[in-house]
This record gives structure tokens, sequence and C-alpha cells, in this order.
């Protein structure tokens, strides 16, 4: 009866118990620099002495962490909006194209998601040292398109592996064009795959931290790279009012990722 | 109706339907695979041709020390996330849906929330001074502070952490896949829950398990973050290890070297996993 959730016993006393506290494991590190982020002690102190907003103010009131605010999300808009066209086009060739090699293929544009991302960091900054793209804007998309494309075609595959093709040729027997049929008949249809897709390479992006760390300048830096830079200062509490804006983003992203979901799916 | 355009693209001298990938090909193989296959050249030639830089990577007891911690973090986080994840996602795959999709729900936020934001999280909370510490010494089950942070405790508290959702969420359709009918079975043929988890629902979540774990331990192996913060000099592991040497001492060569043995582990580790996902995905049919 172990799969039985209404006869398990005293067992699902304690597995309920157990998967209770793994779940406040989870919460606890975010409820945790939320708090803190409004305590009043500069060394961290929890319960914090006091309530503050201070933190927030010297986070709004300092350009360096605005600018790599913005930094990092042209960047990342860049990058999706790079990754989720050019993931588009392979996911077709992956899904409907006949050749061999396409397995190959497949796994190829898959593996800077499994590569460990320190030897793709090393190896993209050697080589952009060389031809002069280290420390540039263009150089930061090049590198996180590619780290964003798996996270851009693994959706969009999987939407269109379930989009029956026989509707677009129907769409082409009836008269319409190729490329007509496919932007009204089966982008439509996989919308959702699409929209997956574009938070899925923009937070890919927006997170990364090993290729910028590299990657960066002292003029260009984005926001993990601040981040990881104020970390090996100082513990400073202005660090968790950054990272409760960003939870606070999370929260609003999941919050509108499953309602879209919810509309597009209808 | 083969009348897309992927013929026109075979007419161009391409196998039919790869024309469309060809933006992808270009990016991931200028930017991906010439750099990487760069580096890894680089490892034989800098700063002379010869295997010298392979040779110092394993014959100096320092480097030697980071690859058997990087492996002993790996294997250590790999087991503890199974121990956790196992029972989280035995319950999230029986549990009434309304319950199901809180913990979902926090299993999600916590996967979504910044990783830096989450490892800063655990550096304050591990401190000497820090929240834990406090608790235990304020409820007398200790008396000084614990060390849990800078070094392998610290680690393996931030890497769990991290890790547990890539351990639970593909557990949950592993056990999902059982039918319960066979444990239903066992129990009316006498067998104890325990025999029956040991013998059926343990061997059945088997393949899940195992192919969880590897992912686990190749993400493991070459994680350069969390270790960097919350662990401590003694025990670097092998991605901080590789970003000093080229970003401090400038040591092209070894470091390259050290970046091939992580690339050669983690491919052949990945392929190991590949082979057991698809054996779990036939092995699902019957």
């Amino acid at each position: 009866m172990l799969l039985d959730y209404d006869r398990l016993g005293w067992l699902r006393v304690a597995l309920v118990g157990f998967t209770a506290a793994v779940a406040a494991f989870l919460l606890l590190p975010v409820v945790f620099i939320v708090l803190l982020s409004f305590g009043s002690s500069r060394w961290l102190a929890f319960p914090p002495p006091g309530w503050t907003l201070k933190w927030y103010q010297q986070l709004l009131a300092d350009p360096t962490w605005i600018d790599a605010a913005l930094t990092s999300a042209r960047i990342a808009a860049m990058a999706a909006i790079l990754a989720v066209i050019i993931g588009l086009f392979a996911s077709f060739s992956l899904v409907r194209g006949e050749f061999r090699g396409r397995q190959v293929l497949r796994g190829l544009l898959l593996t800077p998601m499994v590569l460990p991302v320190v030897v793709f960091a090393i190896a993209i900054y050697a080589f952009f040292l060389r031809i002069g793209l280290a420390g540039t804007t263009l150089g930061f998309v090049i590198a996180h398109t590619i780290l964003a494309l798996p996270f851009a075609i693994i959706p969009i595959t999987a939407a269109l592996e379930g989009f029956d093709k026989s509707i677009e040729d129907a769409a082409i027997v009836c008269g319409a064009s190729p490329l007509q049929a496919r932007l009204r008949i089966t982008l439509p249809s996989i919308r959702i795959g699409i929209f997956s897709a574009v938070i899925f390479s923009f937070l890919a992006s927006w997170d990364e931290v090993v290729v910028a760390i590299f990657m960066a300048s002292p003029t260009l830096q984005t926001l993990p790279v601040k981040i990881w830079g104020s970390l090996r200062a100082d513990l400073s509490p202005v660090v968790a009012a950054a990272s409760s804006l960003l939870v606070g983003l999370t929260l609003c992203l999941m919050i509108v990722t499953a309602l879209l979901r919810r509309k597009l799916s209808r | 109706m083969q009348g897309s355009s992927f013929r026109r693209s075979s007419v161009a001298g391409l196998p039919a339907g790869s024309g469309s990938a060809l933006p992808a090909l270009l990016l991931v193989g200028l930017f991906f695979i010439v750099p990487v296959v760069a580096l890894l050249l680089r490892s034989i030639t800098d700063p002379e041709p010869g295997l010298q830089n392979y040779a110092a990577l394993f014959g100096s007891g320092t480097y030697v020390r980071v690859f058997l911690n990087t492996f002993l973090v790996a294997g250590v986080v790999t087991a503890v996330t199974i121990l956790v994840a196992f029972p989280v996602a035995w319950m999230l795959a029986i549990m009434p849906p309304a319950m199901g999709s809180i913990v979902f729900g926090i299993i999600i936020l916590s996967m979504w929330t910044n990783l830096l934001t989450r490892t800063y999280a655990w550096m304050v909370l591990l401190q000497r001074t820090g929240v834990i510490n406090r608790a235990l010494m304020g409820l007398g089950i200790i008396h000084a502070p614990l060390p849990l942070i800078n070094n392998l405790a610290g680690v393996t508290i931030g890497m769990v952490y991290i890790m547990l959702p890539f351990m639970v969420l593909p557990l949950v359709g592993t056990l999902r896949a059982i039918d319960p009918m066979t444990l239903r079975a066992a129990a009316l043929c006498g067998a104890s829950p325990f025999e029956a988890f040991r013998r059926i629902l343990l061997p059945l979540s088997l393949p899940g398990i195992a192919a969880g774990g590897l992912m686990v331990f190749v993400m493991s192996l070459g994680y350069f973050v969390t270790p960097a913060l919350l662990g401590g000099t003694s025990n670097m592991m092998l991605a901080e290890m590789i970003a000093q040497t080229v970003q401090s001492l400038l040591n092209w060569g070894l470091g390259s070297a050290a970046a091939f043995v992580l690339l050669v582990v983690t491919m052949a580790l990945y392929a190991i996993q590949l082979r057991l996902v698809g054996a779990r995905r036939t092995g699902g049919g019957i």
C-alpha cells in the first residue's frame, strides 16, 4: 500500500512531516533574506534590533547598482530574443527535418547546457581576448545566447512535437503559402512553448555568473557580477536588499507565467 | 505534402530540413566548438608543445588533492540529495494535488531564485554568529559555535539546497509511473511494508534515482559559485581552481589542461546518463 496515500498509516505522518521540513528548508533562505533586508543591523544580526528601509535607500542611491541591473536587463533581453529566434528555426529542423545526424545535431546544440560553465567561460574569454570582443556588450550577448539556446530549443521542440503538422499542410492546400501557414497557423499553436522559451532563456542570461565574471570590465558589469563582487568584499545588507528585489521579481515572474499559461492554453 | 521550404534547402545541396538549423549551427560552431577546441589545443601547446601541463597536473599533490576533493564533495552532495529527495518525491507523487501544488510552488520558487541570492543567504545563515549557530546554542544543543562555513559542511548544505529540485522533479515522474497495483499485490501476498519497499518500490524507482543522481553528480563536479563562496581554501574544487589558475595566475596551459580533464569526465558521465534515461524510456513501455 506504499503508493496509496490514504492507506499509508503511521508512515504517512512521518513522510508528510519530512516533506514539510524539506519545504521549510527550501523556503528558509528566501524568506530569511527578505526579512534581513529590512533589519537595521549592519552586522546582519537576527532577529534584527529594529526595522529600516535604509539598505534599499542606499541601493537605489548607488548608480553602480542601477547600472548593473540595466546592463543585465539589456543583455538578457537581447540574448533571449536571439536565442528564441535562432532556436525556433533550429527546432523546425530538429523536429521535421529528414536527414542523417539529426540526433547528433540536437545533442550538439544542447551541449552548452551540459558542459561545465567554467570550461566554456575560459574558452570564450580566451577567444574573445584574441578577436577583441572581451568586455564588450556584443561579446556578452553572443556568450549568453549560446548558453540560453538550449533553454529555447527544449520547450519549442517539445511544443512542435505535440503539434499536428497536417493542420499546417491543410492551410497550404487551402491556398496559404508555406510561410503564411507557419506564421498564422503553426506559430500561434506552439505559443506556450515559445513563451516558456522566452522566460527560460531570459533567466539563463539574467542569472548567469561564471561567464559574466570573466567577461566583465570595469565599465561593463552585470548584476550578478556586482553581487559577486560585494559578496567577496563583505556581506553588506545592501546585497540583502538587492537580493530581496530579485526574489520579488522571481515571484512576479512565477505569477505572470502561471496566469499567461492558463490564458494561452485556453 | 512536403511543399514547404524544406525541399528548397535540399536543392541548395543541403540535406532536407537541415537548412533552418544553420544559424544555430554557425553560432554554436563558431563561438562554442572553436573556442573549446582552441582551449584544449592550448593545454598541449602552451607554453611549449608537449604534455608538461598534464604532468604538472597529475604530478603535484596540490592538484591531485583538488581532484579528490571535487569527487568527494560531488559524491557526498549526490548521496545526501538522493536521501532527502526520495521521500519528498514519493509524497509528491501520491499526495492530494492541493497539498502537492504548495510544495511544488516552493520548489519552483527556490529553483528560480537567483543563485547568488540563495548562496548569500546560506553564507549569512551559516556564519559563526549566524542564526543556525545561535538557535542551536539557544536550545542548549551545542555550547560553542559549530564551524559550518568555509568547509565541507558548508558546501554540502549549500549544494544540496541547490541540487534538490533537480533530483525531486524527475523522481516524481518515475514514482508516478509505477503501478500502485504492484504494491497492493505485494501486500496481498503477505509482504510487510518494509519488504514491499525494499523489493518493489526501491527497485522500480532505481532507474530514476540513478539517472537523477548521475545528473546531480555531474553538475556538482563542475560547480563554481557555491563551492567558491561556501567552501574553504583548504578544500577547493576543480572549477574554482581552473578559474583561479587562468584569472589570477594567468597560467593558461595548466588551466586548459584541468578544463580538459573536467570536460572529459563530465561528458563520459553524461553519456552514461543518456543511456540510463534511454533505457528507462524503453523499459517504461513494458
